[in-house]
């Protein structure tokens, strides 16, 4: 199965800590559900081009942290996810799109106001269609 | 942890070649790509691991055994593939088949089978006959058949069409699920590399790296897009510069405090692709220490 991950090669967050989060987000939205199967670390690091230390390393991280589990033999699952903590995942993913999003409107020298007010902007388009 | 295959200061000169090793230990379950450009020694390298040239000094040992000793025991759980097919012309690929099946208790017959047919290698024609594509294609199938706890592939898939090169790296990746199996692996293939490879080694004028782990070699490097040129012709860090404002560091954090303390602008960043780092490591004679 292909993850819809996309690795950054311009953020400086590590690319183990940005495997991780994303798996988050996907069971967070619930585009991964309790017992899907993740690909294998060796699967992962192909399709990622990136070491299996460094996937092994994520995987670890979210095993411990209660998102997956892993059975020997049988392969990696998605685990049982407290639905508060779901919701503050998902807080948390869009905090951090629009932090993104500051960061790029900064490097276009644009103004607090002058953000605020595209926002603004954009949610009445959204609202109006 | 364990490590199949470990080195220790190994010396060796050919004429006026020299290659020096200091230490190395490669880890189980992990795939190492050896890269250097030609002649840098990588062939010789796999020749005394397998104890076809003998290093003037020093100790190389395959699951805690040296290689010299008067039992060669160890040769059984090692496949390697040279770079070309020696003393096989007059056999076919089945007869030859026959023959590692023998010299090899481990051998697999479901996975060389299944290599081949896949690859639509034709058995019982003469080695000779094939082209060198398909002569490679062969070797793996062999060598896959042997079923070792360790692959050390010389340049394994340099004649090989894309599709089968595809198969051949996923045929290996499953092979490695387990994560008994250690692969040393010789390649100019940077996808070869980008996909299999967990450890790179760089062999540089004979001079070995030590073992770099692939992503946090990647990470060592940046490119940084500038608003502005900056004024000096080298900034901290600084191996490269291209456009003017392009500069390719191998200290970034050296190169952002001096970027942030000249007020000069990143417009962008990112780590670099992994070819143009194995580039200027190769290019620049420049020893990495991560």
């Amino acid at each position: 199965m292909n993850l819809p991950i996309r690795l950054s090669k311009s953020s400086r967050e590590p690319i183990y800590h940005q495997i991780e989060n994303q798996i988050k987000a996907l069971i967070a939205s619930g585009q991964l559900t309790t017992g899907d199967p993740l690909p294998s670390i060796r699967l992962l690091a192909k399709e990622l081009e990136i070491s299996s230390i460094t996937i092994r390393r994520a995987y670890q991280n979210l095993e411990y942290s209660g998102f997956i589990q892993t059975s020997q033999g049988k392969g990696t699952f998605v685990a049982e996810v407290d639905p508060d903590m779901k919701t503050s995942m998902a807080s948390q993913a869009v905090e951090d799109a629009i932090l993104k999003a500051i960061s790029t409107a900064r490097q276009h020298e644009l103004s607090n106001k002058e953000i605020i007010r595209m926002v603004e902007t954009l949610l009445q388009k959204e609202d109006n269609q | 942890m364990t490590f199949p295959l470990v080195i220790k200061n190994l010396e060796k000169s050919i004429d006026d070649f020299h290659l020096s090793i200091p230490d190395l230990a490669i880890e189980e379950g992990t795939v190492t790509a050896v890269v250097g450009t030609n002649g840098a020694g990588k062939s010789t390298f796999f020749k005394m691991m397998m104890n076809l040239v003998k290093q003037d000094n020093g100790e190389i040992e395959v699951y805690g055994h040296s290689v010299r000793d008067v039992d060669d025991s160890w040769k059984q759980q090692i496949a390697y593939q040279a770079q070309t097919m020696i003393g096989c012309d007059a056999f076919t690929g089945e007869q030859l088949r026959n023959l590692m099946a023998e010299l090899y208790p481990s051998w697999d017959e479901a996975l060389f089978r299944r290599f081949s047919e896949k690859l639509n290698i034709p058995l019982n024609k003469k080695v000779q006959k094939l082209s060198p594509g398909v002569k490679t294609k062969l070797n793996l199938a062999l060598n896959f058949g042997k079923n070792t706890s360790i692959l050390m592939l010389d340049e394994p898939t340099a004649a090989m069409d894309i599709p089968s090169r595809n198969y051949f790296i996923q045929f290996l990746l499953e092979l490695m699920e387990k994560g008994d199996r250690t692969v040393l692996i010789a390649s100019h293939q940077a996808d070869d590399i980008k996909k299999l490879a967990d450890y790179l080694v760089f062999i540089n004028k004979g001079r070995v790296s030590q073992l770099l782990e692939k992503d946090s070699l990647a990470s060592s490097y940046r490119l940084f897009w500038l608003k502005e040129e900056p004024p000096v012709s080298r900034v901290p860090g600084e191996i490269k510069r291209t456009y003017k404002k392009v500069i390719l560091s191998n200290q970034p954090d050296a190169t952002m405090t001096y970027l942030s303390q000249n007020n000069l602008v990143i417009v962008d960043e990112q780590i670099p692709e992994l070819e143009d780092i194995i580039q200027e490591i190769l290019m620049e004679g420049e020893m990495v220490d991560v």
